[in-house]
């Protein structure tokens, strides 16, 4: 195809006329290629506000584009599309459906915040990788991912109970997440385990697993730590507008 | 007592220099052409200025009052000069009014012009209503009146600033940065945040400007706490869909074409040479630099100094300049004339 630049293209921007003919000239095929230009028309002005309602997306605004986050990524290093200066930007002007192209790769950030140290007017970057990803996924763009499953299992069976019981937690996450127990790894660290662990400790991690342990006198701190989380949630379905999208998607229904 | 000083020009830098001369004792007529002091901050009618956040009428107000309340300070408003001869230490002007005057020296305090935006036709001023300039804003804001549309007078929702109207563009013959703009602009957006904080503000721009302090107290605190948006696109046209302003352009970090809509787009005006600095040339033979300014010597012996012994110069007629910084080369120049002064009595003496 007798295009430069081919990168900048998007597949279904590039219109191809099977069949036609000019002037008594067939120009078929790639000789009637046109190319439509990706105009933006709009901005969504509420989308900054909504990722800097979530935990790690505060200080987004401040962003000036100097691009040393992603000189410094270590993702970026690898994969030249995961562009955190670009999608910030994308935020910060609102220009939603491109940003959704990437839906797929911004989970990617490994949290190496490097990105952290080299930002001169402290965004963050980090911390807005995180709370874009949290927002994709809120907002139903992208399934919950795996991590987010765990956090989920893990906070609720602390919060619930002032302790973690590890069997409990990776049974759940296994099942969660699709995932067979039996794995290679997982039977030889629980073979060794036998073998190495006094007996004692052995007896108290069997037993935990059928009887649930809490922390004494937990019940105080759990409500406290329920209470805030709950507030949390409502408030980020408020800003993130997610009760009117329910309300939308069972009014299409 | 020596000669009076002329002062043309009765602006920031005209104002101190009368001022600063009259406090040492040195006489001085103040020439304006229009019919009040104050220069374009009053005239203009200027809001809160930079970086003082005073209101132009109090701050310049004040230094109107002061200057033209003085004995030594001969006010002459509506008036012009119309030949200047002699040489330093005794001149004759001829003024407008027909009287003619003798002084020792001439400080040029005449200040510059406001680009007129009709020289950017593909930016939609004087197409549509809703395009104003950064002066017509600063006029909404200082009549307590608020940013409003001029077709309807609703309050705007969405607000373009675009930077370098008339600076910056080799395509009108003005290569210089106005230096202010950025700043003033800034100081806008947050003032429209401030009145409206409805209405979203972007600022289109090609570089940001805000130097010294100002990077803190404008660049920052507008995006920091304003939420004022920056999209680096220089704009092509602004039309109109029958509803809205259309501002077409690129945004050049994601390398594509914007069409986004707004209710109002302000130009950032620069600042053009004075256009009487060709005769202001002739009158007091001094020169003007390639883009029009009058031609300033450098200033490592003395401040304010022209080609023409006895004419000096001071504020805006030299280039794109703030009002701090005309006030203090206002300021610079009446010492420069008293130390010239000085040095001349000692040789003859």
């Amino acid at each position: 195809m007798p295009i430069h630049e081919k990168s900048l293209i998007r597949p279904e921007n590039l219109k191809v006329q099977e069949n036609i003919e000019l002037e008594g000239i067939d120009v078929s095929g790639h000789w009637s290629t046109f190319i439509e230009s990706r105009v933006v028309t709009d901005y969504n002005e509420a989308m900054e506000e909504e990722i800097a309602a979530l935990p790690g997306g505060e200080f987004i605004h401040r962003c000036w584009q100097c691009g040393s986050c992603t000189n410094s990524c270590t993702v970026n290093a690898i994969n030249a599309d995961f562009n955190p200066r670009y999608w910030i930007y994308l935020i910060r002007t609102g220009m939603e459906s491109e940003l959704l192209r990437d839906k797929d790769i911004i989970w990617q950030c490994v949290s190496c915040n490097k990105c952290t140290y080299a930002c001169p007017r402290d965004v963050v970057p980090e911390g807005v990788m995180k709370a874009t990803a949290h927002w994709l996924e809120l907002k139903g763009h992208t399934p919950k991912s795996h991590s987010t499953i765990f956090d989920e299992i893990f906070s609720e069976q602390v919060i619930e109970t002032g302790k973690i019981e590890d069997g409990r937690t990776i049974r759940r996450y296994f099942k969660q997440t699709g995932q067979a127990l039996r794995q290679p790894w997982l039977e030889e660290m629980v073979k060794r385990l036998l073998r190495n662990l006094p007996i004692g400790m052995l007896t108290r991690m069997g037993l935990a697993n059928f009887i649930t342990p809490k922390t004494a006198g937990w019940s105080g701190a759990r409500d406290a730590i329920k209470e805030y989380v709950s507030e949390q949630e409502a408030h980020h379905r408020k800003v993130l507008g997610l009760d009117d999208l329910v309300k939308a998607a069972e009014n299409e229904l | 007592m020596s000669k009076p000083i002329l002062i043309v020009g009765g602006g920031p830098a005209g104002l101190a220099a009368a001022h600063s001369l009259a406090t040492f004792g040195q006489a001085c007529i103040l020439v304006e052409k229009e019919d009040r002091l104050g220069g374009a901050p009053i005239l203009e009618g200027y809001a809160k200025l930079v970086p003082s956040g005073e209101w132009a009428r109090d701050a310049i107000g004040g230094m109107v009052d002061r200057a033209a309340g003085h004995e030594l300070v001969d006010v002459k408003t509506e008036t012009t000069v119309t030949s200047f001869t002699g040489e330093m230490g005794d001149f004759t002007a001829v003024l407008s009014n027909g009287d003619s005057v003798d002084v020792s020296a001439a400080i040029l305090c005449t200040g510059f012009t406001h680009f007129d935006s009709a020289n950017k036709p593909e930016w939609g001023f004087g197409t549509y209503p809703d395009v104003v300039t950064t002066t017509q804003v600063e006029q909404m804001i200082s009549s307590g009146n608020g940013v409003r549309c001029l077709s309807d007078g609703r309050k705007p929702k969405r607000v373009a600033i675009l930077l370098c109207v008339g600076s910056r563009d080799r395509q009108i013959g003005r290569e210089w940065c106005s230096k202010i703009c950025c700043t003033v602009s800034a100081n806008m957006a947050m003032e429209i945040r401030e009145e409206l904080p409805d209405c979203h503000v972007y600022i289109y721009y090609m570089d940001i400007r805000t130097f010294g302090l100002y990077e803190t107290k404008y660049y920052w605190k507008s995006q920091e706490e304003f939420k004022v948006k920056y999209i680096k696109a220089r704009i092509a046209e602004v039309t109109s869909d029958g509803e809205k302003l259309i501002v077409k352009g690129e945004d050049t970090l994601v390398k594509r074409p914007i069409t986004i809509p707004f209710d109002m787009v302000v130009h950032a005006i620069g600042m053009d040479p004075n256009v009487d600095n060709p005769q202001l040339s002739e009158v007091f033979g001094v020169d003007l630099e390639p883009h029009g300014y009058v031609d300033k010597a450098n200033s490592y012996s003395a401040s304010g100094l022209t080609n023409k012994n006895g004419v000096f110069v001071a504020g805006s007629a030299t280039g794109p300049e703030t009002i701090d910084d005309s006030i203090a080369q206002g300021k610079a120049a009446a010492m420069a004339v008293l130390e010239q002064r000085q040095l001349s009595a000692r040789l003859v003496g």
